[in-house]
């Protein structure tokens, strides 16, 4: 329409320019909306699996390792709540009518050795270059999605704030893989290691019967995380390194466990592949998760947009322009448990009891503690 | 039967002041405190008039907005008698607060209430008389009056009781907003009439341009403000490296400090019932309200230790032998610091998060004084060896918060933001809280020997004193140790007693890129 028309030509075109331009807006409308569709449903697609996992349901998951052996007591044990009350340790009853269930205060040397475990755990973790992180414990529900996780419905894990799009952290892995969200990190910035210390908060939902006693299913805990943001090609060896730090921090402990393989009904949507570790709680009788290590290869990094610049190969001439750089590339992200509080207790308590009613502390947490070497029975 | 028209004057209606909630901003910043004071509802107090009969009742347009208030969850222990027999000194207490409760409305809601407990009373009374009677013999045409007489009062009695329970709500509704007493040495009138306590050390003099605390936290790669506004929004932040080390030296060193002095330590939800944080004084609904809630709940956050801590012994009665209890406690504080604009909230200054070490003592009454004392002066001790320069406030009338006898605030010298922010506070709440946590001890027996006791024997349950102190605001302290603390290089020295808990390192330095 630019050149010299005849006038019925002009008007032809005219007629023909409105009319592409409606068909336009709406195609325009319904590629959006379509767009949008495929989004909500492909988002439930989960990640691919590690060719060595175990196809199947719980016990179908493959035993890594087995560290220790079960404790042979030559006398009737407690568990922890028994030893909690008894010490003077855990308050589970005034949390009840301060906060509800699955609340619980903790009292004298429970506070010392909490202190400790996350101490400890914290110069442990250091010593492998990891980077020290605390974070908010408030977060924004997009976050919290792009993570994997589901903040709305109604079996929700997730609390959250009345009046905002705000909600309360269940682990770490939240807030940190937050940090990098939406950016382009440089290769030479990777790996980014972190091991953060949060507050976690879980409503629970769903969780009902002999597997929520005590502590070992509560809605606050404290919890060190490892998180790992680095090259798709080295993923697998940070999974094997994070699997590697938490056998090690569980063998200083003393603690009897095995590390499993999960099988694919058991993953989670994000993990490409998952290691728990299951403790043995001479107290409850049974084995107990006490960790997990997820690769998630580039699930979150997709959702997150955590994306990085392969560096340049080296070459002379003009600087380069930017239609030269390498394209940018998704991250894989792992994270992995250090230490969950309440759970650590349990094997702590249970598994360290003597007949006298008394707890004693591991030698690596000595330190942390003003180097106490015993839970005594207080006199009354 | 002659029952009285009870009439209740109509009062003014209640007006509200902001000024108590929000803090108002001078070259010294406070805490951004809770707004301690319960928000009366705007709006006129009841005219109403009780009747004989049941059918007439005057019911005056205001009330038809009362019976949309819902009934207290909780009912305070309020001593309505000692109110009244003392109302010159409630009034001026009331006036130099800068308080809004109405005294006036209260005495006459008592009064009100008393006289128709009295009229309910007697009123049960005579139906028991009508009862009595009729189990003897009598004429048909007697006993047929005297069911008549008893129907009669029955139905009376019903409205009465019902009346009263809507009296005495009312009455609980209007009384809790009246602030705990003053302690006779607290200056009367606002901010500027605090007293010092104390002043400890002086301003460091630098030789050198110096940093605010955003400024080292971001040099030294400490502190990191931009992601969390991201991730969570303004006001929130992420530690990194040396800072974390320090939060954790803070912490442990507070508590290893404190609990050689008798404290148990604690560690506590920090999701709670909404109806505790309201017996501690604080209120968690309303506009300003400092209080997070959780959404299809009737659970809030905590904004602070003394919260969950003062719920442990709610409705109990405690041994006096048990007495003193003291806690230091640690938890993470939310607070929306709704309101809280301009200057003072820069950085670590005013965060929604935080960590926090805080000492809650239960006590008898007679000791409540002297566990003050003890409370600052632990908090002196610490701060002083710690090499702050700070000064030890007795906050006047005006910045007391409802539940406060008497408040100590310490305020620490910032160069960086180059003023006195608060880093401290520690309040006897004597038995503002008590009374609405239901605390009580029974005091001990004088030793006797004979028959063993019955309950009638035992004397009478006190209410406790309660007390709460802030041991280590972890982002105040953070303020002053990198600000205090820092050298031309960049670098930030680290305070000698908290290096053993760092691992021993002395220093804080740059790092290299």
């Amino acid at each position: 329409m630019k050149g010299k028309l005849e006038p019925s030509e002009r008007e032809r075109l005219v007629e023909e320019g409105k009319n592409l331009k409606e068909s336009l807006v709406t195609l325009e409308e319904d590629l959006v909306k379509l767009k949008d569709e495929l989004q909500h449903v492909a988002q439930s697609i989960p990640n691919m699996t590690h060719p060595d996992v175990p196809v199947g349901g719980e016990d179908s998951s493959a035993i890594r390792q087995e560290v220790g052996s079960p404790r042979e007591f030559s006398f009737p044990i407690k568990d922890h709540l028994q030893l909690g009350k008894d010490l003077d340790l855990i308050d589970f009853d005034s949390a009840a009518e301060v906060s509800g269930s699955k609340f619980f205060y903790l009292k004298n040397e429970a506070v010392l050795l909490e202190m400790a475990l996350l101490n400890w755990t914290l110069s442990q973790v250091m010593k492998k270059g990891y980077t020290p992180l605390t974070t908010p414990e408030i977060v924004r529900s997009s976050i919290v999605e792009k993570c994997g996780f589901q903040p709305r419905g109604d079996n929700t894990q997730v609390y959250s704030i009345d009046g905002t799009d705000q909600c309360l952290i269940g682990t770490a892995e939240i807030p940190v893989g937050g940090i990098h969200m939406d950016s382009i990190l440089l290769e030479s910035a990777l790996p980014l290691k972190y091991i953060a210390f949060s507050h976690c908060f879980r409503t629970e939902a769903g969780a009902a019967g002999a597997a929520t006693k005590g502590l070992y299913r509560v809605h606050q805990f404290s919890k060190a995380e490892m998180f790992v943001i680095c090259q798709p090609e080295d993923s697998e060896s940070f999974h094997q390194e994070l699997i590697q730090i938490e056998e090690d921090l569980f063998t200083s402990l003393g603690l009897h466990f095995k590390t499993l393989d999960m099988a694919t009904a058991d993953l989670g949507a994000p993990a490409y592949r998952k290691f728990d570790i299951e403790a043995w709680m001479p107290g409850l009788g049974r084995f107990g998760e006490i960790s997990s290590a997820s690769n998630c290869t580039d699930y979150q990094s997709r959702r997150l947009g955590i994306r990085y610049r392969p560096s340049e190969p080296p070459q002379t001439g003009p600087k380069k322009g930017k239609a030269n750089l390498p394209a940018t590339k998704f991250v894989h992200t792992l994270n992995a448990t250090a230490c969950a509080v309440p759970r650590m207790m349990v094997c702590l308590l249970e598994n360290y009891q003597q007949e006298d009613g008394s707890v004693v502390i591991p030698e690596p947490l000595r330190p942390f503690m003003g180097g106490i070497e015993l839970i005594k029975p207080k006199h009354k | 039967m002659g029952l009285h028209k009870l009439r209740l004057a109509a009062a003014v209606p209640v007006t509200f002041s902001s000024r108590l909630f929000l803090k108002p901003f001078t070259n010294t910043l406070t805490l951004g405190l809770f707004s301690r004071h319960l928000q009366p509802r705007n709006k006129p107090l009841l005219v109403r008039a009780f009747s004989a009969s049941a059918a007439v009742q005057d019911i005056p347009a205001t009330q038809t907005s009362d019976s949309s208030v819902a009934r207290p969850l909780w009912k305070a222990a309020i001593d309505f008698k000692w109110i009244r027999d003392n109302k010159e000194a409630v009034e001026i207490n009331i006036r130099n607060r800068n308080s809004n409760a109405n005294l006036e409305a209260v005495l006459q809601l008592y009064e009100n209430m008393v006289n128709l407990q009295k009229e309910v009373e007697r009123l049960r009374e005579e139906r028991n008389n009508v009862a009595k009677k009729m189990k003897g013999k009598l004429e048909p045409s007697e006993r047929e009056r005297l069911v008549e007489e008893g129907k009669n009062l029955k139905e009376s009695l019903v409205t009465l009781e019902e009346d009263l329970v809507k009296l005495k709500d009312e009455l609980q509704h209007v009384a809790q907003s009246i602030p705990n007493m003053t302690h006779p040495d607290v200056p009367v009138g606002g901010e500027d009439s605090s007293a010092i306590r104390q002043e400890v050390g002086s301003p460091r003099e630098f030789s050198f341009p110096i940093k605010d605390h955003l400024q080292l936290g971001k040099d030294l790669d400490l502190i990191d403000f931009d992601s969390a506004a991201e991730v969570s929004g303004s006001k929130f932040f992420y530690l990194k490296n040396e800072a974390v080390l320090l939060e954790m030296a803070l912490l442990n060193w507070t508590l290893s400090q404190v609990m050689k002095k008798g404290y148990t330590p604690l560690t506590t939800p920090e999701i709670v019932r909404s109806s505790i944080v309201e017996k501690c004084g604080f209120q968690p609904r309303g506009d300003n309200t400092q209080v997070y809630s959780i959404d299809g709940t009737d659970q809030c956050l905590i904004g602070t230790a003394e919260i969950p801590v003062g719920g442990i012994h709610m409705d109990s009665i405690l041994l006096e032998s048990a007495l003193p209890l003291k806690y230091i406690a640690f938890s993470h504080c939310f607070r929306t610091e709704a309101g809280a604009a301009g200057a003072a909230t820069k950085g670590l200054y005013r965060v929604h998060q935080f960590s926090k070490a805080e000492m809650f003592v239960i006590c008898q009454p007679e000791d409540s004084e002297s566990f003050h004392q003890e409370l600052i002066q632990i908090e002196e001790d610490l701060f002083t060896s710690l090499g702050l320069h700070f000064k030890t406030l007795d906050m006047a009338t005006a910045d007391l918060g409802a539940p406060a006898y008497r408040k100590f605030d310490i305020e620490a010298w910032m160069p960086g933001l180059g003023r006195f922010g608060e880093i401290s506070s520690a309040s006897n709440c004597t038995d503002y809280q008590s009374r609405r946590l239901g605390i009580r001890y029974r005091p001990s027996e004088p030793p006797q020997t004979g028959p063993k006791k019955g309950k009638a024997n035992l004397p009478a349950t006190k209410f406790v004193h309660t007390l709460n102190a802030t041991a280590c605001a972890v982002p105040r302290m953070m303020v002053c140790l990198l600000e205090n603390y820092q050298q031309e290089d960049g670098s930030v020295v680290i305070p000698e007693p908290l290096r053993p808990f760092m691992g021993g390192i002395e220093l804080i330095k740059p790092k290299l890129k």
